[in-house]
């Protein structure tokens, strides 16, 4: 029993307080030095630990400082109780979303839960908790419309996300992620991989965008419209706000994890080792696959979030009910006439 | 009557709608901008200020400066053609008398900063090629109004000789 | 009676009438140098040529008498390459060092060279060097590189102010105009021969370097050095006046004025009284009102005794009796001014103030009978209140002796001094350049003095002073915008 307490605490010590934590730090260093490349500058290159600038890579250690010394504002008529702990109930589901998540193979997963995906869905719904809070406790009109905005966003968007992965659900037939990692194992007509974008491409896709409307980032970022309402996080600073900017960059992270576990075939390298049995090196390498294909993930994501202008609020809207949501339908009708056809 | 070029909206098709291809599009452009930044670095455009600065064209106009004489005195007979051209009206000039055949000079030459346009017009209105904006320096802000005045002496320092001749004498 | 065509315009003139005369009253420009309607005619520059009908050659507008039948042309072909001729001609030695020449801006060679030359000098060699920067006098410095002997100076000295002490010295191109060996050019209207001067040759050390003379704009006002009232001319730059130069006004000054007038600014640049005085203290001008229309209706009974001065204007006069009447009853005028000084036969009065006249008339209009100052200064100690404006008194010192003398003593004045100083109550008050109102001089003729300057902030008029008083006191002046406002 105490080897099973200390090798979970071992793993979420790596996975995700190392790995994660660390990563997202990394990408709020990422997203700003992705958008000066993209746009042709530098970005930020100024931070340096004793002369050694490392590309501007301590600006997370140097925002980390700023953000611990900074003045913690707290606004006259705010739910005091409430608006400290919002940005906390804003970063621990994404957080916890990480149990389920096999980083490799056999027992490399925190939490090997059966019903695994619905742990997550139920994890994620949480995270609306926050906005919500953050935003009411703010007693700012603004704030209150942010939350708003993002409260209707993530309900609407959490119904189709849920959805279109029922298609994988009936591909692999279970929501354990272990099994539907392990089911990616598998080679289609001997050669190509059974991964879960080639079976389920068009939900992919749909997943994609439910997923990071459900991340409320550009394009999605409607409820922080800096143009329009500032955002449900307006009054807050140092590190509340901070806390709330590292949830948003776990949740890339949970949702790179996610696409990369249910589409990308989580850590399994093709044709190499299906079962996850070899262990030694190869095991190593697996991981490190799933580490890459995460990263990469993350990457795509922050592409997608340069490229893209922002939506108006009723297009984000009618994008979710009306096309998303009738879409995510089709593809579990069209998965279960193939599926049945097949059989 | 107003000629009215009516534009077509650009075709909003279902292949448009579904945000693929569009976004694919979108993405090449800025995957391109980004792999060649990363590997190669040649499509950035920043210059690193304070370290790297880029060199001021050859017309900048910097501070003023006063041209000397041969004889290393000011140039400027304190004619007032610069502070009746200055748009901003910021020369105040004090004229005195030389006491030699040059006849006039300014006993005060002062341009104020926190007036100036830097526009030229009285480096073009000067008709002696005494005062001029090419120093190339750049004005120093300042912390007070007073400091923001710079006179005779420190116009002076910037001055080198001037190739023209005075009074466009044939000789 | 000359009946003549100058352009296709006809004009019948007096005999004796020069042409140029004729082509002014039609507002026909001939270009002149040497010529000025207030001096005898010289004809020596050739820049006024004109064709006429009389003679085969171009004549000199200005010496030519219009005769019957003369049918003038200023603008043939001939006459505009005449004209350019001569210019070249003239301008073959002149520096052309316009950025340093004060005349610049104002310069009838510049202005000239502009309308009939415009081309470049075609004249190769050496230029003649002359004197620079000779001092003539102790107010007028000569350039004769610049000078292009047109004389007009020289008639000045000989005609207005009727001491000839110009010159012409050598001949041909190396002319210029000096003074006789030994003396200088020290008559009171010297500074006349810069104003009259085309070019910048002559030049008032008052006015040389201070200033360009497009910046400056003139106001046209009334010299107050005598009681000529000559009129003058403000030039006022960044709210300073840059010098004085008279104006053309036939029935007092012709075209001058005499030096002392034109330096007579200088006395109000520093000096001046910025601020109300109360008891010696700094005070604002509300508050100084308020202290003094508080006493002075109190005073009324014990004797009330106000010194005037004839340097305020007309208008100035009547709302300080109206005020001083309403608040007093009894009170008793003086006159006091400046002493009386030389006077000559050309300008200068011997009365050194500006409207004892109008003054007169203001009092007699009022009613107001007047007692010798001195007999105020006599009276100081029994008096209740004694009120003295202006600073401009012969007996400064007496009546600063009186100010001290009475309970009350209140003074307006534009200087500080001692009478400022001994007031109780002391008002800031304006110079001449910053007053509007009337002079009427000693000849009777009334003349507009306008504000060139703006006043001090806490300074007021004399009667804007009455008028704030009379409203405190709660007896506005009648008239005016007080009375249109509260009698609806």
């Amino acid at each position: 029993m105490l080897e099973f307490v200390l090798l979970t605490l071992l793993k979420i010590l790596g996975f995700v307080l190392v790995f994660c934590i660390m990563l997202a730090a990394v990408l709020t260093w990422t997203e700003r030095k992705m958008s000066a490349v993209i746009q042709d500058r530098i970005g930020p290159n100024r931070a340096s630990i004793l002369g050694i600038r490392a590309f501007g890579l301590f600006h997370p250690i140097a925002d980390m400082l700023k953000s611990f010394v900074k003045e913690d504002f707290v606004p006259a008529g705010a739910n005091r109780t409430l608006f400290f702990l919002a940005p906390a109930i804003a970063l621990v589901p994404p957080l916890c979303a990480f149990a389920v998540v096999p980083f490799g193979p056999g027992d490399l997963v925190i939490s090997n839960l059966d019903s695994g995906m619905l742990f997550v869905f139920a994890i994620l719904g949480f995270g609306i908790y926050g906005t919500t809070l953050g935003g009411w406790a703010s007693a700012n009109n603004f704030a209150m419309l942010g939350s708003l905005r993002g409260a209707a966003q993530m309900i609407s968007y959490e119904v189709s996300m849920g959805l279109n992965l029922v298609g994988i659900f009936l591909v692999f037939g279970s929501v354990s992620l272990t099994q539907i990692v392990a089911g990616q194992g598998e080679l289609l007509w001997g050669w190509l991989p059974r991964w879960g974008i080639v079976v389920q491409p068009f939900g992919f896709l749909l997943f994609l965008a439910a997923a990071m409307a459900e991340n409320k980032r550009a394009p999605f970022d409607l409820p922080e419209g800096e143009s329009e309402i500032i955002g449900y996080f307006v009054e807050y600073s140092a590190m509340g706000f901070a806390t709330f900017m590292l949830s948003e960059f776990v949740e890339v992270i949970v949702i790179a994890c996610i696409a990369a576990t249910l589409f990308f075939g989580g850590w399994q390298i093709p044709w190499v080792d299906p079962a996850g049995t070899a262990g030694g090196w190869i095991t190593v390498a697996q991981v490190a696959f799933f580490a890459a294909k995460v990263l990469f993930l993350c990457w795509f994501q922050m592409l997608i979030r340069w490229t893209v202008p922002r939506f108006r609020y009723d297009q984000v809207m009618s994008l979710g009910w009306k096309v998303l949501l009738p879409l995510s339908l089709v593809n579990i009708l069209a998965t279960a006439v193939v599926l049945a056809l097949i059989a | 009557m107003v000629k009215v070029k009516v534009v077509e909206r650009p075709p909003a098709d279902l292949v448009v709608q579904s945000w693929v291809p569009e976004l694919w599009k979108g993405m090449k452009v800025t995957g391109r901008h980004f792999f060649r930044n990363v590997l190669t670095g040649k499509g950035i455009v920043t210059s690193q200020y304070p370290e790297a600065r880029r060199p001021y064209p050859p017309r900048y106009r910097g501070k003023h400066r006063l041209m000397r004489r041969e004889d290393g005195s000011v140039r400027c007979v304190a004619c007032f053609m610069c502070s009746t051209a200055c748009p901003a009206d910021c020369i105040r000039i004090v004229a005195g008398e030389r006491g030699d055949e040059n006849e006039k000079y300014p006993v005060v030459f002062e341009v104020d900063f926190i007036k100036c346009v830097f526009c030229g017009m009285c480096e073009e209105a000067c008709p002696c090629d005494a005062i001029r904006l090419d120093s190339g320096v750049h004005r120093v802000p300042a912390y007070t109004r007073a400091d923001e005045l710079s006179g005779k002496e420190d116009l002076l320092s910037l001055g080198t000789l001037s190739v023209s001749r005075q009074g466009g004498e044939f000789k | 009676m000359p009946t003549l065509t100058i352009d296709g315009r006809e004009i019948t003139v007096e005999p004796g009438t020069r042409i140029i005369e004729a082509a002014d009253r039609l507002g026909i420009d001939i270009p002149r140098f040497c010529y000025h309607p207030g001096l005898p005619v010289a004809g020596n520059c050739r820049m006024c040529l004109v064709d006429t009908n009389k003679s085969p050659k171009p004549v000199a507008a200005c010496w030519d008498p219009c005769q019957d039948g003369h049918v003038v042309t200023t603008n043939s072909p001939r006459v505009l390459e005449a004209r350019r001729a001569v210019l070249e001609y003239i301008l073959l030695h002149h520096p052309v060092d316009c950025p340093i020449c004060d005349q610049a801006g104002e310069c009838d060679l510049q202005d000239l060279y502009f309308a009939h030359d415009h081309r470049p000098s075609r004249h190769f060699f050496t230029k003649n060097h002359k004197a620079k920067q000779r001092a003539l006098g102790p107010q007028i410095v000569y350039d004769a590189e610049r000078c292009i002997n047109c004389t007009r100076c020289i008639r000045v000295c000989d005609e207005i102010a009727k001491a000839p002490q110009l010159v012409q010295v050598q001949r041909g191109e190396r002319t210029y105009i000096d003074v006789f060996p030994g003396t200088q050019l020290d008559h009171p209207y010297s500074m006349c021969t810069a104003d009259v001067c085309p070019v910048g040759a002559l030049t008032t050390r008052d006015f040389r370097f201070k200033c360009r003379a497009w910046l400056t704009h003139g106001i046209d006002t009334v010299c107050g050095e005598c009681s000529r009232g000559c009129a003058i001319r403000a030039d006022v730059y960044r709210n300073e006046v840059q010098r004085l130069v008279p104006r053309h006004d036939p029935e007092v000054n012709g075209y001058w004025a005499c030096d002392a007038g034109r330096l007579a600014y200088h006395r109000f640049e520093a000096g001046r009284l910025e601020a109300a005085r109360v008891a010696g203290a700094p005070a604002p001008y509300a508050q100084a009102v308020r202290e003094a229309a508080e006493a002075l209706p109190g005073a009324a009974t014990g004797g009330v005794a106000v010194v005037l001065t004839p340097w305020m204007t007309c208008e100035d006069a009547a709302a300080v009796v109206a005020m001083v009447r309403s608040a007093a009853p009894g009170a008793v005028f003086a006159v006091g001014g400046a002493a009386a000084g030389q006077a000559d036969s050309v300008l200068v009065k011997a009365d050194k103030n500006p409207n004892h006249a109008g003054l007169r008339r203001v009092l007699e209009a009022a009613g107001v009978v007047l007692v010798p100052v001195d007999e105020v200064v006599a009276r100081a100690p029994s008096l209740a209140a004694l009120v003295v404006l202006g600073t401009e008194h012969a007996q400064a010192d007496a009546l600063a002796a009186a100010l001290r003398q009475a309970p009350l003593s209140i003074a307006v004045a534009a200087l500080d001094g001692p009478l400022a100083g001994a007031a109780r109550i002391a008002f800031p008050g304006l110079s001449p350049y910053e007053t509007d109102g009337t002079w009427v001089n000693e000849a009777g003729l009334s003349r507009r003095v306008r504000q060139a300057l703006v006043p001090p902030a806490e300074a007021r008029g004399y009667g804007t002073w009455a008028s704030d008083l009379a409203d405190r006191m709660g007896r506005p002046l009648a008239g005016g915008d007080a009375a249109a406002g509260k009698g609806a």
